[in-house]
């Protein structure tokens, strides 16, 4: 069968060629005997144990919730699925340092549940500041990436191989193994992600983990970054070295695990969940209820306040803050930009990866650039964002692209590449060669083969992809921290500014403004989408 | 040689073509802070245009040092919070001594001897608390009292400038002494990133207590937030918000009119009207400050603090974890 070979070649190269250079233009400056010399010492190996032990435990957590949620939405009758879906996945796009507060305040000396009911922690001892809370968020954070890329694979499982085993007279349950067997891949892919999302998370940590004392791989880099100067950037390289195995280990356990099945999206089995269908539905409405609405409404409280602390009444609530941040012109334009970058990356990426996970059945470099994608999403973003200032500050071939967002647009598909990987690579993985041996036969030449059988397969994990990079992109803060100029400002950004200033509600406000904006988009495709099935709360 | 140099010079001139009227900040001040100036600005000097990189000290610190390492920097004019990263940029030659700029009015601390960076205003770090805090905090020794345990909240001096100047004058300060901070770690006190982190927990009252900079306290206070702010009686550190001129700037006439923007007489009475002490002695205080009189300064050696800023970096990561 003869193949395209220029196609994933070309995509491939444009990929690596984004995500490569500023990393090791970066390595090639600083890393020295003398910066590697850090690894040794105590404290980076205190960081290097709780960065895994955060990965594993919020890894498991996120792995049992994920997959309730993915096996519940995909294959059963539980009522309202879609709403269910569309609000499990707005988890993502609630900004984690949100979701952290709200839970701060939820749970801290001053709580207004606890505090009338006199259970509320004394200062100094609230749970959430240490390991516990930090697995915690971070699990509620990865649940999303692991129904995602899970959902995925479930989708793809023939409802005939299901009622086989229902006609030989299996459970639920072992229907429900079954299925999570065959779907196999797109767990593996959902957990290792996790995994590496977990290591190289920055938000929660800082927010949870400075102040229990409990040091972090990411949070010792930013620290080494911000507090000792770029003196210390050698020693930051060295430590973001050690994140980048720890990912690479992470991605190369899940190649070895997953064992490739071929199967061919069809019908989607759909299980009666008989007398359970009702506490299923009430374990799916506390859940969305804690980890969404409480944070939302606390959200939402904050920004209708003149300030924090304010006595909320009809004299003090007020829309203020939204007023004042719509009228700066810099706020609309960091929302404009934001929403560009995001779905520039989105698109481009699951363009660029549809070819490169195809090829990855048979091409071995495929797989190694796959792999080696993980690096530069589990790298700190301030990292990342110097690289690429070391690359790109001067004029490449007559362009410049810094203070211009396509410098933020290339350091965004590098930074998430591997997110728009686990969806993608997990169907791809399992597509069942005989239909493109089938075309092939019936003498389809090889790119028309490819738009006319794998892209049309692939279209439903694509979206996924690019889902999950918007969602990621729309608030991304450490990458754009260093990359923004003037006139070219992200959301993300926006927000941490006016957090920095003292201005906590002004960025409440400012948030609510992003998320609506987000919902009324994922709303807006659902409409445009109807009944394509495309999208990943339309299972 | 002089042809050599003559050469190096015309090279330098036909690598950096002058641009006027067009200059680019780089500040941590606030957004809306920033932008007020630079309108300000470009009011009194028309024809000039200010383009603004707005992120907290370090951030800034770092963009400008990938910059430098890449080989060219994009600033003219650099306005940060704290005069110890000004003082360390100037070390490495990167700053463009002005000698011609008027400082009459202000106090000697306040500006570079060298006349390589110059103070814009005071901002001095105090206490604030929580209107349900059980005690109304005078001094810094208040906040290690049995009654304060846990409930003390401080910006890290790994990522603010003015802590990391607070901890240095402290250490120095035989009123308050050196294990100051170990002290108050023993007593459970927790460190957040910066400033408006220790704000947050006040004003939620999360903590009781926190050291923060004043103008967000007392801005937070004039819009009913339930704390208050007090200078302590030993003294206050201050950090000088100190403007400066790149070496490599294309445009230095307009750099030097921005500086000397800020210096005026009107460039202060702005600050005063933004909420901030100004640095020029005869222009008064924003409402709701003391006037300068009775704000007792503490007296710091910037060199030194920046010599030992690593050290004390270390010191108070291990104590506070961040």
């Amino acid at each position: 069968m003869r193949r395209a070979v220029w196609l994933p070649l070309g995509c491939g190269a444009l990929l690596a060629l984004a995500a490569f250079p500023p990393l090791i233009r970066l390595a090639a400056v600083t890393l020295s005997p003398a910066s590697l010399a850090v690894l040794a010492s105590p404290i980076a190996r205190a960081a290097l144990l709780h960065s895994v032990a955060m990965g594993i435990v919020s890894t498991v957590l996120a792995g049992v919730l994920g997959t309730v949620f993915a096996v519940l939405l995909t294959l059963t009758d539980l009522p309202a699925r879609r709403t269910v879906a569309f609000l499990f996945l707005l988890l993502l796009i609630v900004p984690p340092q949100i979701t952290a507060q709200a839970w701060i305040v939820l749970l801290g000396p001053s709580s207004p549940l606890l505090a009338p009911l006199g259970l509320a922690p004394r200062p100094g001892s609230e749970p959430l500041y240490g390991p516990g809370g930090v697995a915690f968020l971070l699990a509620v954070e990865q649940a999303p990436i692991v129904y995602l890329a899970l959902r995925a694979s479930l989708a793809a499982i023939p409802a005939d191989l299901i009622e086989a085993a229902q006609a030989a007279g299996a459970g639920r349950a072992r229907q429900i193994g079954l299925a999570l067997e065959l779907a196999r891949p797109g767990l593996l892919g959902g957990l290792s992600l996790s995994f590496v999302a977990a290591i190289g998370n920055f938000g929660t940590p800082a927010l949870l983990a400075i102040p229990g004392r409990y040091p972090m791989l990411t949070t010792l880099i930013y620290q080494r970054l911000t507090g000792f100067g770029l003196g210390s950037i050698g020693e930051a390289a060295a430590l973001a070295l050690l994140l980048a195995l720890l990912a690479l280990a992470g991605a190369s356990g899940e190649a070895l695990m997953a064992r490739r099945r071929a199967t061919a999206p069809g019908r989607v089995a759909r299980l009666a969940l008989g007398r359970w269908r009702r506490p299923a539905a009430a374990m799916v409405g506390m859940t969305l209820a804690g980890l969404l609405a409480a944070p939302l409404a606390a959200l939402l409280l904050t920004a209708l306040l003149p300030t924090l602390g304010v006595q909320p009444d009809a004299a003090t609530l007020g829309l203020g803050n939204f007023r004042s941040i719509l009228a700066a012109g810099a706020t609309r334009r960091a929302l404009l930009d934001s929403l560009v970058l995001a779905l520039g990356a989105g698109v481009v990426l699951a363009a660029l990866l549809v070819a490169v996970c195809h090829a990855a059945r048979r091409a071995r470099a495929a797989r190694a650039l796959l792999a080696a994608l993980e690096v530069p999403y589990v790298v700190p973003g301030l990292v990342l964002a110097i690289g690429c200032i070391l690359v790109f500050l001067r004029p490449i071939a007559g362009i410049t692209l810094y203070n211009s967002l396509g410098i933020i647009l290339v350091a965004y598909l590098a930074r998430f590449a591997a997110l728009a990987r686990r969806p993608l690579g997990a169907v791809m993985a399992t597509l069942d060669p005989a239909l493109e041996e089938a075309a092939a036969a019936a003498g389809a030449a090889p790119l028309p083969r490819f738009a006319t059988v794998i892209l049309p397969l692939a279209l439903p994990a694509a979206v996924s992809a690019a889902t999950l990079v918007f969602l990621a992109a729309f608030n991304e803060l450490t990458v754009s921290a260093l990359l923004w100029s003037a006139g070219h400002e992200t959301l993300g950004v926006a927000v941490f500014n006016l957090e920095q200033a003292g201005e906590a509600t002004r960025a409440a406000a400012l948030s609510v403004v992003a998320m609506v904006a987000t919902v009324a988009l994922m709303l807006g495709a659902g409409v445009a989408l109807r009944g394509r099935r495309l999208l990943p709360w339309q299972a | 040689m002089r042809s050599l140099l003559m050469l190096m010079a015309v090279s330098l001139l036909a690598a950096a073509p002058a641009r006027a009227g067009e200059l680019t900040l780089y500040t941590s001040q606030p957004n809306k802070i920033a932008a007020e100036t630079v309108a300000a600005f470009e009011k009194a000097d028309p024809g000039v245009h200010v383009s603004v990189f707005r992120s907290g000290t370090t951030q800034v610190m770092n963009k400008l040092g990938a910059e430098f390492m890449a080989g060219r920097p994009k600033a003219d004019v650099l306005l940060i919070a704290d005069a110890m990263s000004m003082q360390a940029l100037k070390q490495q030659g990167r700053l463009l001594p002005d000698p011609g700029q008027d400082v009459t009015g202000f106090a000697p601390g306040t500006y570079d001897p060298g006349r390589t960076y110059f103070g814009t205003k005071l901002i001095t770090t105090g206490i604030v608390y929580n209107k349900a805090a059980p005690f109304v905090p005078h001094s810094w020794k208040d906040l290690l009292r049995a009654k304060a345990r846990g409930q003390v909240v401080l910006p890290s001096p790994l990522y603010s400038g003015a802590a990391m100047i607070t901890m240095g004058a402290f250490t120095e300060n035989p009123a308050i002494g050196a294990d100051y901070f170990k002290k108050l770690a023993a007593e459970r006190a927790i460190s957040v990133a910066g400033n408006g982190g220790v704000l947050n927990q006040v004003q939620s009252g999360s903590r009781a207590f926190g050291i923060v900079v004043d103008f967000m306290a007392l801005n937070a206070k004039a819009k009913g937030a339930p704390v208050g702010f007090v200078f302590p009686r030993e003294g206050v550190t201050a950090v000088t918000e100190p403007v400066a001129i790149l070496k490599t700037t294309r445009n230095a006439k307009d750099a030097r009119a921005f500086v000397a923007f800020l210096l005026s007489p009107a460039g202060q009475r702005l600050a005063a009207r933004q909420g901030f002490i100004p640095a020029r002695q005869g222009i008064a205080p924003p409402p709701g400050f003391p006037s300068a009189g009775p704000i007792h300064l503490m007296t710091m050696d910037i060199g030194r603090i920046l010599k030992d800023s690593t050290r004390l970096k270390q010191q108070f990561s291990d104590l506070f974890g961040g």
